[in-house]
């Protein structure tokens, strides 16, 4: 809407023309001057500097609602989750025209869960879901149509009991494999027309951080404000489609260690050294382990859920940020129907146990299972 | 052309005028007071007067440039009221809570509540007068899509209970009639902003939607920092911009009797081989508000230090983000309910967090 043309926002023709000669072409040329500038150069009188600038403004500015109008019943504004638990506390499940980003370490459970909402979306709306295709964009290779399918299948006997269903539903998901930077940021461009054609209700990425921390090197000079500006048009792409179409849209992030210091090291893999078990990552000198991508990056996202290890099996979501939930920490096992929550979950943390959701510590697995009598769980993910 | 002779003047001072050369008013007017008072061998205050006095005969009256400012003295008798945060130990801090007619920024990092604060001020400037609030209504412009209107409801549901509980006499009963959560919804105007330009238009025709919706006291900007951190690549463009905006904000406070609040991001800079957050948008975007507010973390617990203001000391207290909106910290004092159990992730971070205001930026 910025670069919409002066023409077309009742502008007469003689005034275009004369305004184009000093490149002022659209909207937003025009916004960006100050009164006195549009007075030099429409040659206009200040009064009449003023209106032009209003009437533009007039068909820039977005319309004015209230609340009350936007406030729907609670099955129109959350794509539930299918986990009770994390449903009640989210007040209904992901809320449409956001973003939510899901970060965690690796084969934590973060492609599982984006797997698992990729089902949930197709299903119809009298089982919870939205009725609607997915866009999956995949920055990791791995999606992994198999799980889908088996996922599927096993949270959803009844429905997917026929194969004609389980192919239905295979076909409603539209992978994307796009691996370098400048192809996300394409496909990024494209997917208002990818979800107006796929008719998606649910936009998946996985992962943000990936492609980005590939390729930017963040201890070249430079390099950190190129790959944020990048992030945040990204972010602003993003959150501009969401709220456009109502839909949710999902992310996922890495995770990075964050010294005490006051000092950023960006680690790719091999996280280890941060006490597990114990609880108290904060007793560790050495740093800790928190979302990936920084400070700026944090302010993008709308809800942020952390997936983390307890134990071998045992895994915690913890809603870090969100603007309708608490923090709260659950638990939940990775299984053939994808995720589950324990039956009885935590039940809700003193406020006061929480940290900052920028900052806020993720437990890692630092004893990898060596004992090989019992398999240790390998998702897609890592 | 008046002669300075026949004109209303004590006889001492015409002497001296006379003396000094000058004959006619005209003359006398063409300098100022502190000429005046040289060349004329006066006080200070007799120029002055003298000017005064003979302008009233000259002058077309209400000139813009003749305007007398206010005295302090008078702004105090105006007495500007406040909309509170529902956290008292803020709104002691903060004078009584957020000024109407000013501008204030609330900075902080993710999730730290600054969305949370400015949607419980969108709900408390609604309260009833008969309540001590303002009745008034509220502008919201959205920039980042935070806003869950599912989380305002129960935000609201929960002022009006509060309210609900206090109504004693029948003007309060008669008010609770209309203090609804779907009033307070429908009091609550959404503009959802979704890059700068789009901002930019909106704020230009801010003061004509205000006139319209009259009884507006507050608007809210959430985030202003967001559409401006990305796609300028000359940064004194972003300058100009913001400062543009800046001042009409600070227009739109005065004239309209609203107060502006708007949320800014924080962001981690390198300063003197160290990382620390600061809030975003430049060390000079500082001087923007008139009143600064950071909310972070410390340990486990929330605070917000008012770290500008133009009345207030700085200082920093505890708050909490509850299910029913933006309140007190549960316990009213901060470690005297011994240690938090986990400490903050380092000491040194949460000293960091402080901006610090260099001098010569």
């Amino acid at each position: 809407m910025a670069s919409k043309k002066l023409r077309r926002a009742g502008v007469s023709q003689e005034l275009c023309e004369l305004l184009k000669r000093h490149h002022v072409e659209s909207c937003k040329d025009l916004l960006s001057l100050t009164p006195l500038e549009v007075m030099r150069v429409a040659g206009l009188s200040y009064q009449n500097a003023l209106t032009l600038m209003r009437s533009v403004s007039k068909h820039c500015a977005p319309p004015v609602t209230t609340l009350l109008e936007l406030w729907k019943p609670k099955s129109e504004s959350f794509f539930s989750t299918s986990l009770p638990a994390l449903d009640d506390f989210l007040r209904g499940g992901l809320p449409l025209g956001t973003i939510t980003e899901v970060a965690g370490p690796s084969g934590c459970g973060k492609t599982q869960m984006c797997v698992m909402l990729s089902v949930l979306a197709t299903l119809p709306r009298s089982l919870g879901g939205l009725d609607a295709g997915v866009v999956y964009i995949d920055t990791e290779s791995a999606f992994s149509a198999e799980r889908l399918v088996e996922m599927a299948q096993a949270r959803f006997p009844d429905h997917f009991s026929s194969r004609e269903r389980v192919l239905q539903m295979a076909g409603r998901v539209h992978v994307f494999r796009e691996l370098t930077c400048q192809d996300v940021l394409n496909r990024l461009d494209r997917l208002e027309v990818d979800i107006i054609s796929t008719k998606a209700g649910l936009v998946i990425l996985d992962s943000v951080a990936s492609v980005v921390r590939k390729e930017f090197d963040t201890t070249l000079p430079g390099n950190l404000a190129t790959r944020s500006n990048l992030l945040s048009q990204e972010a602003s792409t993003l959150k501009y489609l969401a709220h456009q179409f109502n839909i949710p849209i999902v992310l996922t992030n890495q995770i990075t260690t964050y010294l005490g210091n006051g000092a950023f090291l960006m680690l790719n893999c091999h996280v280890t050294g941060v006490a597990t078990g114990s609880g108290a990552p904060g007793e560790v000198d050495s740093g800790f382990v928190t979302a990936a991508l920084g400070n700026t990056w944090s302010h993008t996202v709308n809800t942020r859920l952390i997936v983390q290890y307890v134990g071998a099996r045992q895994r915690q979501i913890v809603i870090a940020k969100s603007p309708v939930a608490p923090y709260t920490v659950l638990n939940y096992t990775i299984q053939k129907e994808g995720i589950c929550l324990d039956g009885e979950y935590d039940g809700l943390l003193a406020p006061r146990e929480q940290l900052d959701p920028g900052l806020q510590p993720i437990r890692v697995r630092t004893e990898f299972n060596y004992n090989l009598s019992q398999p240790v769980e390998t998702d897609g993910d890592s | 052309m008046k002669p300075v002779s026949a004109s209303p003047l004590s006889p001492s001072v015409k002497v001296k005028l006379l003396n000094a050369g000058f004959h006619t008013s005209e003359e006398l007017l063409q300098l100022k007071p502190l000429q005046l008072s040289k060349e004329g061998g006066l006080s200070l205050e007799e120029a002055l007067e003298v000017q005064q006095i003979l302008s009233r005969g000259v002058d077309q009256p209400g000139e813009g440039g003749a305007r007398i400012g206010l005295t302090a003295l008078e702004l105090l008798q105006q007495e500007e009221r406040s909309i509170v945060t529902f956290c008292s130990q803020l709104d002691t801090a903060l004078g009584g809570g957020i000024p109407l007619g000013r501008t204030s920024e609330v900075c902080g990092t993710p999730g730290v509540g600054k969305t949370q604060l400015c949607l419980q001020l969108c709900i408390d400037v609604q309260i009833p007068e008969c309540f001590g609030g303002l009745g008034g209504q509220a502008v919201f412009v959205d920039t980042e899509g935070s806003l869950v209107v599912q989380r305002v409801a129960d935000m609201a549901h929960a002022a009006v209970q509060h309210c609900s509980l206090q109504d004693h006499d029948s003007e309060q009963q008669e008010a609770m009639k209309d203090f609804t959560t779907e009033n307070i919804l429908d009091h609550l105007y959404l503009m959802r902003c979704h890059d700068y330009v789009e901002l930019l238009a909106q704020v230009q025709l801010l003061p004509d939607f205000l006139v319209r919706n009259s009884k507006v006291r507050l608007l809210v900007i959430d985030s202003l920092a967001f559409p401006f951190r990305r796609h300028f690549e000359d940064l004194s463009v972003r300058t100009r911009l913001l400062n543009g905006l800046a001042q009409q904000l600070i227009q739109i406070a005065s004239q309209h009797r609203v107060a502006v609040v708007w949320t800014n991001q924080m962001t981690s800079q390198v300063r003197s081989g160290q990382w620390e957050l600061v809030p975003a948008l430049g060390e000079s975007w500082g001087h923007s508000a008139t009143q600064r507010l950071l909310l972070h973390w410390s340990g486990t617990q929330r605070q917000a230090s008012v770290f500008k203001s133009p009345s207030n000391t700085e200082r920093s207290v505890p708050y909490s983000v509850t299910q029913h909106g933006f309140r007190d910290a549960p316990h009213a004092s901060p470690g005297a309910s011994g240690p938090p159990r986990r400490e903050a992730p380092s000491g040194g971070l949460s000293g960091s967090k402080r901006p610090r205001m260099q001098e010569g930026q």
